[in-house]
């Protein structure tokens, strides 16, 4: 009898969510940093 | 190359002289190390885990401490009397001046090592007998390896702010090699192991000590020099 | 606004377009990857990590090298533009390690039974992020920019050199150690659309890596833009 796939859905729930999480949360530091330098340049 | 060489011999004595008139460097890293070796001692329970398997790792991991303690105190120690700068503006050849440094450095901890070795011996009841060549060996060859990359960083350190941080930090990730490889060294010497046995970790070692040396002399005006 | 301003300005839009283009691409990978894949058999779900974790780690490496490079053409150079270039691509490489720090274990976990074991690749990603990590911290510690970029570069060129020891040194000892047989998780010949979907994913990573660096590098721009015009008035 073939081995049972392994039930380890929600490890790749969670790496994908702690992925997403840190591109997003740099690309949005990114894009605060830019906005608070460019705005106060007067 | 000899004139560099006397020179770098010359820079390394004024250092050790130093240091042997202040001694702080090694009174600390040396306290140090019979202090990790007596901590290292009574955390273990001798029915459960052999001396000969702890060991090695025990003896490298208070070297590479005491190590980074002794470079750390020697450069402050330098920059505390601006000795350097007067060096920097003789016509010192940087390559020399780095040579130089690095052999006071090795000194000072060449000395916590060999100081160090018998109260590993004592506390670990480790019989060194045949495997003391080979032993003292290895720690030569380690020792400059990984001292080589600390006084490069050692100098950047004492520039910055946290420079009793910054050091470790950056000088981590470069002990791990010579330390692994001394570690599985020092391992089979103990263990009376065939020579065939090392040979590939010894010419890690020695690959390391010439890649580095060579690439640190090379840098170290880049550290000094504006 | 000066015109150096409105340059590094321009830089630091550009860049975050082309991140926010490579997100929502990387959305386009998800669904790839969770809904066109075929599940594998011994692994379950949890392999389809290995369509994020294994490009992070390749824009990992590629970040880190060119962080060497950068810093030894710079010691041959000294053009600044090389020193800002390096920083900008260090920081990439500490966001997408980071990337390849958690999505390994969490994969590892279900797959080989345990958070963690010190095998080359893993402990060679592991120094990588510390080299990272102590880079950027001189940087922070170093005020004058001639001496940050020297020493930078410094750091920067020995640990290139370095990364091939810490290789070779745990290489040695796993060949020296034999080490229980594990499950290999990336499978010798991949099906397709598996290997489509890792090449998609790939090239997403890639279009990440020049997004955030050319917005880093931008703000760097910006940064010195500002000193210049406070330092003139």
């Amino acid at each position: 009898m073939p081995p049972e796939t392994p039930q380890n859905g929600e490890y790749l729930v969670a790496a994908y969510v702690i992925a997403t999480a840190i591109l997003l949360g740099y690309w949005g530091a990114l894009l605060r940093r830019a906005r608070r330098l460019l705005k106060e340049k007067d | 190359m000899p004139d560099s060489l006397r020179l770098a011999l010359a820079i390394a004595a004024k250092d050790i002289r130093a240091e042997l008139r202040s001694r702080t460097a090694l009174q600390s890293a040396l306290v140090f190390a019979a202090l990790v070796l007596v901590v290292f001692n009574f955390a273990r329970d001798p029915t459960v885990l052999a001396a000969t398997d702890l060991a090695p790792s025990v003896l490298w991991v208070t070297f590479a401490l005491a190590a980074m303690v002794a470079l750390n105190r020697a450069f402050n120690v330098e920059r505390e009397n601006a000795a350097l700068d007067g060096l920097l503006l003789a016509p010192v050849p940087r390559e020399a001046l780095f040579l130089g440094k690095l052999l006071a450095n090795l000194a000072f901890v060449g000395t916590v090592e060999l100081v160090t070795l018998p109260l590993f011996m004592l506390f670990f009841n480790v019989s060194l007998g045949r495997a003391l060549p080979g032993l003292l060996g290895v720690t030569a060859l380690a020792t400059i390896g990984f001292v080589s990359v600390g006084t490069i960083f050692s100098a950047m350190a004492v520039r910055t702010r946290f420079a009793e941080l910054m050091l470790p930090v950056l000088l981590l990730p470069f002990m791990v090699p010579p330390l692994i490889a001394a570690v599985q060294v020092t391992s089979r010497l103990l263990a009376d192991r065939p020579l065939s046995e090392m040979w590939g970790w010894l010419r890690l070692l020695a690959l390391y000590d010439i890649v580095f040396v060579t690439l640190c002399m090379m840098a170290f005006s880049a550290v000094v020099d504006e | 606004m000066t015109a150096p301003l409105a340059q590094a300005a321009g830089v630091v839009r550009r860049g975050l377009v082309l991140g926010g283009i490579g997100l929502l691409a990387l959305g386009g990978v998800y669904v790839l990857a969770l809904g066109h894949t075929p599940v594998e058999a011994r692994q379950g779900l949890a392999q389809k990590i290995f369509y994020l974790h294994v490009p992070a780690a390749w824009a990992a490496l590629v970040s880190f090298s060119l962080v060497g490079i950068a810093s030894a053409l710079y010691l041959w150079l000294k053009d600044p533009r090389l020193d800002r270039f390096a920083a900008a691509s260090a920081e990439v490489g500490v966001v997408f390690s980071a990337v390849m720090l958690t999505t390994g274990p969490i994969w590892a976990k279900p797959i080989w039974g345990t958070w963690w074991t010190w095998d080359a690749r893993l402990t060679l990603t592991l120094f990588v992020f510390f080299l990272f990590i102590g880079y950027l911290g001189l940087r922070a510690a170093v005020h004058d920019p001639a001496e940050r970029a020297r020493f930078s570069a410094v750091v920067g060129i020995l640990g290139m050199l370095l990364v091939p020891f810490i290789h070779l040194s745990v290489y040695l000892f796993r060949t020296l150690h034999p080490q229980p047989i594990v499950l290999k998780p990336s499978a010798p010949s991949l099906p397709p659309e598996m290997l489509t979907t890792l090449l998609i994913s790939t090239l997403v990573f890639t279009l990440l890596y020049l997004g955030f660096v050319t917005t880093r590098y931008g703000l760097a721009l910006v940064d010195e833009a500002r000193e210049e015009a406070r330092d003139a008035t």
